[in-house]
C-alpha cells in the first residue's frame, strides 16, 4: 500500500480544522443550515479563510437536506472537487480517505468533509425518528409488515448471534454503557451526563430485547465538519496538526442474505489491520480508540475485530475494568454516541481530533500520538477506519 | 403479535401469488443454487438466469430478537419476536416468530414457515412457527 508515510513529507494529509455545531435537542435549524454553519465553524477553527476552501465532500443523515447545494450555501467559488458521499456511518471516515487523496495528488488543497442532520422535532420521540418508515408495497412492505422495522431490531438480531455463539451477556454490553456514559459526563458537548450505574443498564426499558434503552444510542440534530489540507499548508495554520496516516475500507456484502459471519465478525477484522498496516504502527502503539457505537454491542464486536481482545472475547473484556475513565484503554473518551452526541460517523471522528491536539480538557488521554477512530454503517455492512497521529505520533 | 398490512407491486406480484397459496418461494438459478428474494442474480454464481422455486418449508433459527413498540392505537409496548431463519434449501429470511416464549429459544431451533395476514384487503406474509 502507498499510504501517506510513503509520500513526501510536505504533501501527507492533516486533519487542521474541526467545526462542531450545538448538537442535541437543537431545534428549528435545517440539515443544511447545521453543515453550513460547521464548515464555517471548521474554517475558523483552523485559521482558514472560508474562500480557502477548494474541495467539498457531503454528507447526509436520516433526514437528507445535505447535498452539494451546500457549495452554493457557503458561496464557494472555483471548487476542484466537489462530491456527494454515503456509505451510512462509514461516511465521515470515507471522506477524510477521500479527502486525503485529493490533497495527496493535488486535486485540491483543502477540502472540507461534513454531516449534517436534523432528525428531531419538539414533541416527536427519538424512535419515531428512525423506527416508522414503513412501506405498505413491494418487497420493503414485506419487512416492514413482518415485523422488522428500522436499526434497533436488526441489530438485536445481530447481538443475539454473538450472545448464542460466544455466551456474550447483557451485562457485558451493560459495562460499555456505564464506562461511556462517566466519559461523557466530563464531556461538556455530550448530552447525557449524569453517571449511570450497572442497575440503572439493567433497569432500563426493552428497545429489542437484547438491547435495552441504555444500550442505544442518542439522536441529535446538529452537523460537524472537518478539514483535510497538506502538511505543508498544515504547519502555518492555528491548531496542532492532526495527521492521517492510514486507513482501510470494508463492505462485508451480506445485507439480508445467508452469511456466516453476521453478528459475530464485522468488517472491522479486515479494515483494521489493513489501516494500522498503512500507518505503520500495530496495535501497541495505538493511545486512544473511538469506535463506531450505535449500539453498545458495536463496541464489542468491533474490539474483537480490531483485534482488543480475542473473537469472542469481548464480552468479559468489556467487563474486565478497562474501559471508562481510569481504565487502561481510552475508548470513546466523549461519551460517544451512546451518552455524547449522535453524528454518525463524525462522533468518532471529532472526538479522535480533540483527543490527538490534546484539547480534550478534563477527560483528555495522557497519551495521544495514535489514534484509532472506526465508522459503521447498515447492519454491520459497512466499516471504515482511520489511523490518526500527532505531530509526535508521526515522526 | 401480528402481522402488519403489505400490498403488492409488479416485483412482489408471483411471490404473493404464491403466499395465499401458502407456498414460500425462493430464486433458483440452472446450477441448483438458491437465493434470497427479491435477488435478481444468483447469490452464489451471480447467474441472471432465475425462475422461482417453492421451499419446502423447514427451517432453522438463526437468531432472534424481541421488539418492543407501541400499538398505533397507543397504550403499552408489546413484543414481537422477530427471528432469522435458515431455510433448509440455504437462504436466510428475517421475519416474525409466531407463537413462541423467547425465554425457550436457542440457535438451531428447528422452525416452519407458516403465513399470516394482517387482513383480508393484504398479502399473506410468511412468517415462522416451532416446528
Amino acid at each position: 500500500m502507498s499510504g501517506p508515510r510513503t509520500w513526501p513529507a510536505a504533501r501527507r494529509p492533516v486533519v487542521v480544522g474541526l467545526g462542531m455545531t450545538d448538537l442535541g435537542k437543537v431545534y428549528g435549524r435545517t440539515a443544511a443550515d447545521f453543515a453550513a454553519d460547521a464548515v464555517r465553524r471548521a474554517a475558523g477553527d483552523a485559521g482558514l479563510r472560508l474562500a480557502d476552501v477548494d474541495g467539498l465532500l457531503t454528507s447526509s443523515g436520516v433526514t437528507g437536506g445535505v447535498s452539494v447545494d451546500l457549495q452554493r450555501d457557503l458561496g464557494l467559488t472555483d471548487l476542484r472537487l466537489l462530491s456527494h458521499m454515503q456509505s451510512y456511518g462509514s461516511t465521515a471516515a470515507a471522506m477524510v480517505q477521500a479527502a486525503s487523496l485529493a490533497v495527496m495528488s493535488g486535486t485540491a488543497s483543502v477540502v472540507a468533509c461534513v454531516f449534517a442532520d436534523s432528525p428531531l422535532q419538539p414533541e416527536r420521540s427519538a424512535g419515531a425518528v428512525y423506527g416508522t418508515r414503513r412501506a405498505p408495497a413491494g418487497w420493503w412492505g414485506l419487512l416492514g409488515a413482518s415485523g422488522v422495522i428500522g436499526a434497533n431490531p436488526m441489530y438485536a438480531l445481530a447481538a443475539r448471534r454473538h450472545m448464542e455463539h460466544y455466551g456474550t451477556t447483557t451485562e457485558q454490553f451493560g459495562h460499555i454503557a456505564v464506562a461511556q456514559r462517566g466519559w461523557a459526563a466530563l464531556n461538556p458537548a455530550a448530552q447525557l451526563r449524569e453517571p449511570i450505574t450497572l442497575a440503572d443498564h439493567h433497569s432500563s426499558r426493552w428497545i429489542a430485547d437484547p438491547f435495552r434503552l441504555l444500550d442505544c444510542c442518542l439522536v441529535s440534530n446538529g452537523g460537524i465538519a472537518v478539514i483535510v489540507t497538506t502538511a505543508e499548508r498544515a504547519a502555518s495554520l492555528a491548531q496542532p496538526p492532526v495527521r492521517v496516516l492510514g486507513w482501510a475500507q470494508s463492505h462485508p456484502g451480506h445485507y439480508l442474505r445467508h452469511h456466516p459471519d453476521f453478528g459475530l465478525v464485522t468488517g472491522a477484522a479486515t479494515a483494521g489491520p489493513a489501516a494500522l498496516e498503512m500507518a505503520e504502527v500495530t496495535l501497541t502503539d495505538v493511545d486512544v480508540v473511538q469506535l463506531y457505537d450505535c449500539y453498545t454491542f458495536t463496541v464489542l464486536v468491533t474490539l474483537e475485530d480490531y483485534g482488543f481482545c480475542p473473537k469472542g472475547e469481548g464480552g468479559p473484556f468489556a467487563a474486565s475494568g478497562v474501559l471508562g475513565p481510569g481504565g487502561k484503554l481510552m475508548l470513546n473518551t466523549g461519551g460517544g454516541q451512546l451518552s455524547g452526541y449522535y453524528m454518525w460517523g463524525m462522533t468518532p471522528l471529532s472526538e479522535a481530533v480533540i483527543q490527538c491536539r490534546g484539547q480534550g480538557g478534563e477527560r483528555q488521554a495522557a497519551a495521544h500520538d495514535v489514534v484509532l477512530v472506526s465508522g459503521n454503517g447498515g447492519v454491520l455492512d459497512h466499516h471504515a477506519t482511520l489511523v490518526l497521529g500527532s505531530e509526535a505520533g508521526a515522526s | 403479535m401480528t402481522v402488519g398490512p403489505v400490498t403488492r407491486d409488479a416485483a412482489t406480484a408471483e411471490f404473493f401469488d404464491a403466499t395465499a397459496a401458502g407456498k414460500f418461494l425462493l430464486r433458483r438459478c440452472a446450477a441448483g443454487h438458491f437465493s434470497e428474494p427479491p435477488a435478481a442474480q444468483c447469490t452464489t454464481c451471480a447467474s441472471t438466469e432465475l425462475r422461482w422455486e417453492a421451499a419446502r418449508g423447514g427451517a432453522t433459527l438463526v437468531s432472534w430478537a424481541v421488539a418492543w413498540s407501541r400499538p398505533a392505537a397507543g397504550g403499552e409496548p408489546q413484543p414481537t419476536v422477530l427471528a432469522i431463519a435458515e431455510l433448509d434449501e440455504g437462504p436466510w429470511w428475517w421475519s416474525q416468530l409466531v407463537d413462541a416464549d423467547p425465554a425457550n429459544l436457542a440457535a438451531g431451533r428447528r422452525l416452519r414457515i407458516e403465513f399470516r395476514r394482517a387482513d383480508k384487503e393484504h398479502e399473506a406474509v410468511p412468517v415462522f412457527g416451532l416446528a
